[in-house]
């Protein structure tokens, strides 16, 4: 008698465990005959890679091979996205927010290309970096150096996990050192030291990513975020309460893909490299454009989006030398060991 | 003392501290757990229940749900089996370092996830101590939903076994004893005499693995990839849409998360009644 009621939530497993297995799920990124390519990307990536570009791409497969090619994709910090692909995660291209995060999975092993040798040295596309404040300017932020003031909150990604966190100390650091050149004839390290650790004092978040940061002040945390123009862009195109604060001296972002040939096979190979090639072609470069990024192919692109900031005194990372130099200069030497831990 | 003033109470037909404790307890729930959670339901709804039903509907979200609801029933599966095992030799024999196994089934509850997720890659990851010898096999656990399963085994492990425990250890030995005077084998014994009286502690130790495993994140998103409709599960898809900002399909799932941990939780509580009355 007690044995049978025992029985009862016996059989009800046993037919839980049918119907939950019977449901095991299936990817509807599973392309049929196809082929699936994987790809992990920096945070901001995601929304001009999944509206235009994979769409644009899939079509340019079919029509000139038949055949079906599906994207899988996972998109984090760039920071984050490496160490994962270190680890061993799927990926068989990355695209990342800097050079230095391509040189680590070179190092670690996880591609073997040259991606220097690729259009452009590598890299697909580009932005400036720009200032975010709330509507009608209350804190009159009108450069870098304004947020170093007192009682301003700003909102920073993380260095650790994020490109864009160390694109930002890159800008903040070299527009100091480039304005003071223009200004005196000298670049001056010790005013671009002092308003990096002014800004840093005020710092009062540092999320993981520069898609994680905007989230943070989209949701009404902070007085100013330091981030890429896209992202200005897009918070001004969902009618979000923000302004686009453009520094009169800033740097811009450069953003390398890479194979990550250790994921791939020769079968698949072709379509990924057919991809790779496809993000420096006018139609990419242009999708790219639309999606407020900033063409590296054509300039001429770059003039048909009349919302560009147009930047008084820009520079990229070769005022520093390439990531080469300026990750251990830079972010290393000034920023970990004089700035975070001061 | 303290008998005396509340029967005094009682005399005076009102306990005035009844109605005060009660509020006292709500009013601390109040900030601490139900408006957090109210507000995910005044998030998830506010664009009108069109845009949460999309949401929802979304292939990415409903293959998250079930990739979670999946890997976390098999890691129940596993976790409630190896617990009863676990319970049953750690209370009926005593052994040298008995006690220093039952304190290695604890520890996963202090050990924060993300470490659980870490300590995984390093052993089973592509460049791990095992995982190394797997790779050129084709073995890959990391990154898969096996990972996810493990993640969960690790994470939920102390779970079960914690539950069932207990009763074992009270559970009167004369019945067994009896059982095996009367020339029932060790498995007969088992199978009708102890197994019976601990469906209880089973049932509500699994229903615990399973809610608290549909609810992992941090080992989750360190060895699964994340990857949107291949390894992303439900805590991962609220985390992505959140970062994009997303906040209503996040709050979308976060709802349905929060109903299936409200239905488990009153099953857990009903259902032991039942069992036990039974």
């Amino acid at each position: 008698m007690g044995n049978r009621s025992w029985k009862r939530p016996f059989w009800f497993v046993a037919l839980l465990s049918v119907l939950l297995t019977s449901c095991l799920p299936s990817s509807p990124g599973d392309a049929k005959g196809g082929q699936t390519i994987t790809l992990y990307g920096f945070s901001i990536m995601k929304d001009a890679l999944e509206k235009d570009i994979f769409p644009a791409f899939k079509a340019k497969w079919k029509a000139e091979h038949g055949q079906d090619v599906e994207f899988v994709s996972s998109f984090a910090g760039s920071e984050t996205v490496t160490n994962q692909i270190l680890q061993g995660a799927p990926a068989q291209i990355a695209i990342l927010s800097i050079d230095r995060d391509a040189q680590r999975l070179k190092e670690g092993g996880a591609t073997a290309s040259d991606w220097h040798s690729l259009p452009n040295h590598g890299i697909v596309n580009k932005t400036p970096f720009v200032i975010l404040v709330r509507k009608g300017n209350p804190k009159a932020i009108k450069d870098f150096s304004d947020l170093g003031n007192s009682g301003i909150k700003v909102i920073h990604p993380d260095p650790v996990s994020s490109g864009g966190a160390q694109w930002s100390i890159l800008a903040i650091y070299g527009s100091e050192l480039k304005k003071s050149e223009n200004e005196t004839g000298k670049p001056d390290p010790t005013r671009a030291l002092q308003t990096l650790r002014a800004i840093w004092k005020n710092v009062i978040s540092t999320p993981g990513s520069a898609r994680e940061a905007r989230t943070q002040f989209e949701t009404g945390y902070g007085d100013a975020l330091i981030t890429y123009e896209l992202e200005g862009l897009m918070m001004k195109g969902s009618s979000a309460d923000i302004e686009m604060v453009v520094p009169k001296s800033t740097i811009f972002s450069e953003h390398p893909a890479v194979i990550i040939d250790r994921n791939l096979s020769a079968t698949e190979r072709p379509a990924v490299e057919a991809f790779l090639n496809f993000l420096w072609s006018d139609e990419a470069q242009k999708a790219f454009v639309k999606n407020h990024f900033r063409s590296v192919t054509n300039e001429s692109f770059n003039n048909a989006n009349k919302e560009f900031a147009k930047i008084d005194q820009p520079f990229t990372v070769e005022m520093f030398g390439g990531w080469e130099k300026a990750f251990p200069d830079v972010i290393d030497k000034v920023f970990m060991k004089q700035v975070l831990n001061h | 003392m303290a008998a005396n003033l509340s029967s005094m109470r009682h005399v005076r037909g009102f306990d005035v501290v009844k109605p005060l404790s009660i509020t006292v307890m709500i009013a601390v729930m109040l900030p601490l757990i139900l408006l957090p959670l109210a507000s995910i339901f005044i998030f998830g709804t506010n664009k009108g229940l069109a845009s949460f039903w999309s949401a929802l509907s979304a292939p990415e979200a409903i293959f998250a749900l079930k990739l979670s609801m999946v890997t976390s029933f098999w890691a129940t599966v596993f976790n409630v089996i190896f617990g009863l095992f676990a319970a049953y030799v750690l209370s009926k024999y005593s052994f040298w370092g008995r006690n220093a196994v039952i304190v290695t089934i604890s520890l996963p509850t202090a050990i924060p996830t993300a470490v659980a997720g870490f300590a995984l890659l390093l052993l089973w990851g592509p460049y791990g101590t095992l995982g190394r010898l797997l790779d050129p096999q084709g073995i890959h656990l990391m990154f898969t939903a096996w990972a996810i399963i493990l993640a969960n085994i690790f994470v939920t492990f102390p779970l079960a076994f914690g539950v069932i425990k207990p009763v074992f250890d009270t559970m009167s030995l004369s019945l067994e004893e009896a059982s095996a005077t009367m020339g029932a084998s060790r498995w007969q014994t088992f199978w009708h005499v102890t197994l019976p009286s601990l469906r209880g502690a089973i049932v509500s130790g699994a229903l615990l693995t399973f809610a608290r495993a549909v609810g992992e994140f941090g080992s989750t998103i360190l060895v699964s990839g994340n990857l949107a409709s291949r390894t992303q599960t439900a805590p991962l898809y609220i985390f992505a849409k959140f970062n994009e900002g997303q906040v209503e399909a996040a709050n979308a799932i976060a709802i349905v998360l929060a109903l299936f941990s409200f239905v488990i939780f009153s099953i857990l509580f009903f259902a032991r009644d039942w069992l036990e009355a039974d």
